[in-house]
């Protein structure tokens, strides 16, 4: 039973770690709350069914499915990405300069935008995301792993980790880091300050595009609001673990994962939603800065 | 090398520099001094492209700087060390000094950068015991020297420096004068925005005073050492 618990904990702990690396990120070059990010992985729900309803239709799933299956992928990706991109263009970098609350109206503005997008060109009715993996899966322990369960751990695991490496290792990911910490000074070395934020913001959207589809099969259901809930409670995991700090993004999405689905099976799965604000109100009151987060200090 | 004409640059409403004309010559040290709010640290960022000129030129090696963003500046060859060092205090001092080369586009293992990092530490050993120290971690001193250090890692032709004795111990002031000489010896063409004057002009081929947003007096740093008015205001003599 708990075995079984951390699984089902570890899978949507991985999710919402991904949703909440695009609010972390985005959070800690810009100071931006971008509480559009959940309609990123919205959308990347959204995109998922439509391109595997396209492979299906033209019978590449039947050909080989995990050629569709990473096409899929790949495609949703490449499109939330440029919806990230373009989001940032038109609602973000009109008002870099602008009292901070400003930012935060546009992107509440875009959330709402997208929500409506989509709601007008999909139906305001679930789609269903083709099953491709049935309940078949590895049994050990007294456990069901479902393949998918796996595959969702399996493929969040290594996103984190190539996300990790990238920002510590290569010179784009240091000229990111240094961005966050000093925008000013980052363009006197030489960053081009803007295109490092387009960028946070396509890895960002990238990230959330693959939640979108594991969530959409794990669940099977889309609606036009899921990016809601899910936004919120990815941002309960960046904040809990430290907004602006990547490890700290990943390291709240699991222990959210894992409380919501212990609350659920322990106590009660009515409140399965609750627990994630119940989260968010313990550690505002103990320690607002989050787990890894640090309150910045600077020698001068 | 450099040329200002007639810049004039404002914060909002309020005008910073009111008609600025001053010009650099390859290899020479300049100074500009004057009293707090004179507009010396508009100045250098004007040149560095953070700031707006809202009307005059500034050319480099005849070319026009004025509506360019500040990283393509650096990719012009102009480095500035900043007003109160700006070390990315969460990044290793070696991080730092990568994030000095970023215009170059070197891979930290070419020996390119391997050059510059050398000549960095030969210039401040002190720095190559710190490499994996976080930067915020290092003392005022250390740090002026890594922010000296990672304006050094771009090659660059002409150095901005603004204010780089600023709160440092006297000990520690004569070092980075003494370096800052050295660095203009190996080819490095030198703008040097200082409180210190006494010293700055000492260094310096060349001074400007500003007051109240313009250029008020120049010369050779020489000549300024026993202007009067310069005596009387800065040196207080």
């Amino acid at each position: 039973m708990l075995l079984q618990q951390l699984i089902n904990g570890l899978t949507l702990g991985g999710v919402y770690a991904l949703i909440a690396l695009g609010y972390t990120m985005v959070y800690g070059i810009l100071e931006l709350i971008n509480f559009a990010h959940g309609e990123i992985y919205m959308l990347g729900a959204y995109l998922g069914i439509i391109f595997l309803g396209l492979f299906t239709v033209t019978g590449l799933t039947s050909v080989s499915l995990p050629l569709a299956l990473f096409l899929t992928i790949l495609l949703t990706i490449i499109v939330c990405s440029a919806y990230g991109f373009t989001m940032e263009k038109i609602a973000y970098k009109p008002l870099r300069n602008a009292p901070r609350l400003s930012p935060l109206i546009s992107a509440i503005g875009v959330s709402i935008f997208l929500q409506n997008y989509v709601m007008l060109t999909q139906g305001a009715t679930d789609k269903v995301f083709p099953q491709r993996f049935g309940d078949s899966g590895l049994q050990f322990l007294n456990v069901n792993m479902t393949y998918l369960q796996a595959l969702i751990i399996i493929v969040s695991g290594v996103l984190m980790l190539s996300l990790h490496l990238f920002i510590q290792k290569t010179r784009m990911g240091k000229a990111m880091r240094a961005t966050a910490q000093d925008k000013t000074m980052a363009s006197l070395v030489g960053i081009n300050v803007n295109s490092i934020i387009s960028a946070t913001f396509i890895i960002g959207a990238g990230l959330a595009a693959v939640a979108g589809i594991m969530v959409a099969s794990y669940y099977g259901l889309v609606n036009y609001y899921i990016g809601y809930i899910a936004g919120i409670k990815a941002f309960t995991a960046a904040v809990l673990g430290g907004i602006g700090n990547i490890p700290g993004a990943m390291l709240g999405g699991i222990i959210l994962g894992l409380v919501e689905s212990a609350g659920a099976a322990y106590i009660s799965s009515e409140y399965k939603d609750a627990y994630a604000f119940i989260i968010l109100i313990v550690i505002l009151l103990i320690k607002p800065a989050g787990i890894l987060g640090k309150t910045t200090e600077e020698k001068v | 090398m450099l040329n200002l004409s007639s810049i004039q640059t404002s914060y909002g409403h309020i005008k910073a520099l009111k008609g600025i004309d001053i010009e650099v010559e390859k290899d020479e040290i300049i100074c500009l001094i004057g009293s707090n709010g004179a507009g010396k640290t508009t100045t250098l960022l004007t040149i560095s492209g953070i700031l707006k000129p809202d009307s005059g030129d500034i050319t480099f090696e005849g070319e026009s700087l004025k509506n360019m963003p500040p990283h393509t500046v650096v990719n012009k060859g102009i480095c500035q060390v900043p007003e109160g060092r700006r070390i990315f205090p969460r990044l290793t001092v070696l991080e730092n000094l990568e994030m000095g080369a970023y215009s170059l586009n070197f891979k930290s293992q070419t020996s390119n950068f391997k050059n510059n990092i050398e000549k960095v530490f030969s210039l401040f050993p002190v720095l190559k015991e710190r490499t994996k120290q976080m930067g915020g971690t290092l003392s005022g001193g250390e740090q002026q020297m890594l922010a000296i250090g990672r304006a050094l890692m771009a090659n660059p032709k002409l150095l901005l420096l603004d204010e780089p004795s600023l709160g440092l111990a006297p000990i520690m002031v004569s070092k980075i004068f003494k370096t800052i000489k050295e660095i203009n010896e190996e080819g490095v063409t030198i703008l040097l925005v200082e409180q210190n004057a006494k010293a700055a002009l000492r260094l310096s081929n060349r001074g400007y005073v500003l007051e109240n947003e313009v250029i008020k007096l120049s010369g050779t740093g020489e000549n300024l050492l026993h202007n009067e008015d310069v005596k009387k205001a800065y040196l207080g003599e």
